[in-house]
């Protein structure tokens, strides 16, 4: 009887115990966060951003968060497909313009989500913002700034006895003479020929140079495509291809741009090299600049991501600021920006948005460093500077870097254009045409692209 | 098997099956089940899917936000009036040629010769006439000596030919991309260290005549696998009649038409019906080496590799698709044509029997 009494006393207690575990919990709203149009999905981010997740659930119990990271590879494609199918992912990011607008009229207006719950974005440098707005309304808030810059080796300067480019907006180029020149492309590609040299130590710009055996470059455009150079060259942005009746044009300074970058390949004095040299192993297969083989680039604060092997083999870079334009005297700079996006889809926009906060909120600590974002909130830029001279200690300023978010590319070079993706296709093919071969006419392919363009663009 | 295909043809006959062949019959399909299941979900249902949608207007990333639209034969009009698929590389005189001199434009006399982009199909149709046979007979070629009885260390030699096929054919393309650089790959430095001009180097990859000389290389590196069919196919060819050749006075040559090649006729037959299918889905070499781009001069602007861009990179889900249909028409017609030519020179003993 003891006993009996004993198992039922301990039955109750388990009862007890188990009861409250079984009562139904509040349900929490599933908000999916899809990573993989742009950086993100590398394994050292990936942990990083499962900790921000953990963060974030950690803090409320409403929602709940669940992240979704995609290889970039096939994260088109998975994207695409979930839209299709009505299944899209609630965020979606980080994601620059081209990424964002390859979905054009997939992403939700965040006015009136701003508006309603009275979110503050005087928080944000109103610059910033309205780089975020398009024609399809408010679409995102400032999470990441990528700004433009001239990186420079300063030892293959010293070796050819030349002075470095300038590290502020207006100062000029001293040749070695002592005269004095504006800081624009022709300075620039009268030091990048100097700076170009062939296995004997020639420069491009000496009687016996020989061309098909260079061993160093002046310049390479790291990871630009031909939208990029004509935005670099002359402020070209996307919108400047088409006219409101979808006519294809080629606007001059993206003629100018393209025909400069031709000739620096092909031309009597080469200084850039060709995609052949550049896509060889010695160059790092494209990575030009971290083959430690090109004098000067110029790119974006995200290629702080990829320099290791760079600053590994004892190679040092500096900064300078970017040339202007040598027929109006202007720079003409460019600013990637990064962002989340909310899809237009989603069934629960409300607490999409408050993600969306927290993750250009307080998330901003841990994923701008491990992105390489400069955070578009200021109060966060001082711990990321730190953080990146720290990874690269012989980098005595990163002021020009700074002081190329005064040159944005508003709007955006890479923003829409009719039926975009076959667009853009059809001007990486011409990229890589002239790239490829010397021998081809250059007015001819842009007339051929202007007129391949017409017909994409009215599609 | 043979049970299980003989309840095909005698389907009235089921019901009179016996308890044991009952079961036997649920135990083969039980067994074969997740085959039948695989085929359905990953082949069988997206091909009926892919069908339907040739006749809709789909672009995936307008997703929910574009109805989709029945457009009838419309996709299928599209392609045949698709002069980037269908137009016949042809040369073409252009006399006069515009200049600009003091800032005025001016046609001055200039005969060049031009050649218009081929389409697609063309592309892929003139690469196959210089890639087929050299996928037919240098893999022969090659299995012929290693069965040559005066070779020695074959199987030596036969494993170092087949080794390449293992290595992951998009990594010997990166290779042999690097060897065929044309600034800094290995083989113009070698042509250089013979004496060749620079201004004579192969340009590869990025040369009109270059261009498929390097896709052959290339394929070459991975013709192991043609190779061993051939060579089973050889060793499968009775030696009695080569003893009964020689003893007639046969020379070599007429052993190889007389004997070896009709014996061998299905094997070669074989390793066509692969290479002709292989070659309308050629894809992957000129995605890597040229970016996909159909450079130089549209010639590496491959049927397939057009569809892979419609459908994936453009999204064109209805219009890639129709490609795809039409795709697997125009190689189940060259397929049915060979078989048909097959009758007059593939030997099949158990026929002639």
């Amino acid at each position: 009887m003891k006993k009996t009494l004993l198992v039922l006393a301990a039955l109750l207690l388990a009862t007890a115990l188990l009861l409250p575990a079984c009562a139904p919990k509040p349900k929490k709203v599933q908000i999916r966060w899809f990573v993989g149009l742009g950086t993100g999905t590398d394994a050292n981010q990936v942990p990083v951003e499962q900790e921000v997740v953990a963060d974030f659930n950690a803090s409320q119990d409403k929602i709940e968060l669940v992240l979704e990271v995609v290889p970039y590879e096939s994260a088109r494609d998975t994207l695409s497909t979930q839209i299709a199918s009505g299944n899209g992912p609630d965020i979606v990011g980080p994601v620059g313009w081209e990424g964002t607008n390859a979905y054009r009229g997939q992403w939700l207006d965040l006015a009136p989500l701003i508006e309603e719950t009275g979110y503050d974005i005087n928080q944000f440098d109103p610059d910033l913002v309205a780089m975020q707005v398009t024609t399809d309304g408010q679409l995102g808030l400032p999470f990441a700034v990528f700004p433009a810059a001239v990186y420079y080796v300063p030892k293959m300067f010293d070796e050819a006895g030349l002075n470095y480019p300038p590290a502020k907006y207006g100062e000029k180029y001293v040749m070695p003479d002592g005269t004095e020149k504006p800081w624009d492309w022709n300075t620039l590609t009268e030091i990048a020929k100097l700076l170009t040299l062939d296995a004997n130590g020639k420069n491009a710009t000496e009687a016996g140079f020989d061309r098909e055996a260079i061993v160093q470059v002046g310049y390479y455009p790291q990871w630009q495509d031909a939208l990029h150079m004509a935005a670099f060259w002359g402020g070209v942005s996307a919108d400047d291809y088409y006219d409101e009746d979808y006519n294809a044009i080629i606007p001059d300074a993206a003629k100018e741009a393209w025909t400069w970058y031709f000739n620096g390949m092909w031309g009597p004095q080469p200084f850039i090299p060709n995609a052949s040299l550049a896509g060889s192993p010695e160059f790092s297969g494209g990575n030009v600049f971290n083959s430690g083989r090109a004098a000067m680039a110029i790119t974006h604060f995200w290629y702080t991501c990829c320099l290791a092997d760079f600053r590994d083999a004892g190679n040092e870079f500096q900064l300078a600021v970017l040339p202007a334009n040598p027929k109006d005297g202007q720079v003409h700079g460019r600013v990637d920006a990064d962002t989340f996006r909310i899809w237009k889809g989603t069934q629960h926009p409300k607490e999409a948005f408050e993600v969306l906060t927290y993750l250009v909120g307080p998330a901003v600590k841990k994923l701008a460093p491990v992105y390489g974002a400069l955070p578009a909130r200021p109060e966060y830029q001082q711990t990321f500077l730190e953080a990146k001279s720290a990874e690269y200690p012989f980098v005595t300023s990163w002021q020009p870097l700074l002081d190329g978010l005064a040159y944005p590319d508003v709007p955006s070079a890479e923003g829409w254009l009719p039926n975009m993706t076959q667009a853009r296709d059809r001007i990486a093919s011409f990229l890589d045409l002239i790239s490829n071969d010397g021998t081809v006419d250059l007015e001819a392919q842009i007339e051929q692209l202007r007129q391949d363009l017409d017909v994409i663009f009215k599609k | 098997m043979e049970q299980l295909i003989s309840f095909r043809f005698r389907r009235v006959s089921l019901r009179k099956l016996s308890a044991k062949d009952r079961r036997e019959m649920k135990h083969g399909l039980t067994f074969i089940s997740p085959w039948i299941i695989g085929f359905m979900a990953f082949t069988f249902l997206p091909m009926v899917a892919t069908f339907i949608f040739t006749f809709l207007d789909m672009s995936i990333t307008e997703g929910i936000y574009n109805p989709v639209r029945f457009m009838g034969l419309g996709n299928y009009k599209a392609l045949f009036q698709d002069q980037t698929v269908w137009r016949v590389p042809s040369l073409r005189v252009v006399w006069t040629q515009e200049i600009v001199e003091d800032g005025i434009k001016k046609q001055i006399f200039s005969p060049q010769v031009k050649m218009d982009p081929p389409g697609a199909m063309w592309v892929t149709v003139v690469f196959g006439i210089y890639a087929l046979p050299v996928g037919i007979f240098v893999p022969l070629a090659l299995a012929l000596l290693l069965n040559s009885r005066y070779l020695k260390a074959k199987s030596l030699f036969r494993t170092l030919f087949y080794m390449p096929y293992v290595v992951p054919f998009v990594a010997a393309v990166f290779l042999w991309g690097g060897i065929l650089n044309p600034e800094t790959g290995w083989a113009n430095r070698f042509l250089m260290q013979l004496g060749v001009p620079k201004a004579a180097l192969p340009q590869w990859a990025n040369d009109v005549f270059w261009v498929y000389p390097t896709y052959i290389i290339m394929g070459i590196w991975g013709i192991g696998n043609a190779m061993l069919i051939m060579l089973a196919g050889l060793q499968n060819v009775p030696t009695e009649l080569y003893d009964a050749a020689k003893v007639d006075g046969a020379g070599p040559m007429a052993i190889f038409f007389k004997i070896t090649w009709p014996m061998i006729s299905p094997v070669v037959f074989y390793n066509l019906i692969l290479s002709v299918v292989g070659l309308f889905q050629y894809f992957l070499v000129p995605l890597v080496v040229n970016q996909g781009t159909g450079r130089p001069g549209g010639a590496t602007f491959f049927y397939n590799l057009k569809l892979y861009k419609e459908f994936f990179t453009y999204q064109k889900i209805s219009y890639g698709a129709t490609m795809a249909w039409i795709l697997f028409v125009v190689i189940l017609i060259v397929t049915i044509i060979l078989f048909g030519t097959a009758r007059k020179w593939v030997y099949y003993a158990a026929e002639s029997a």
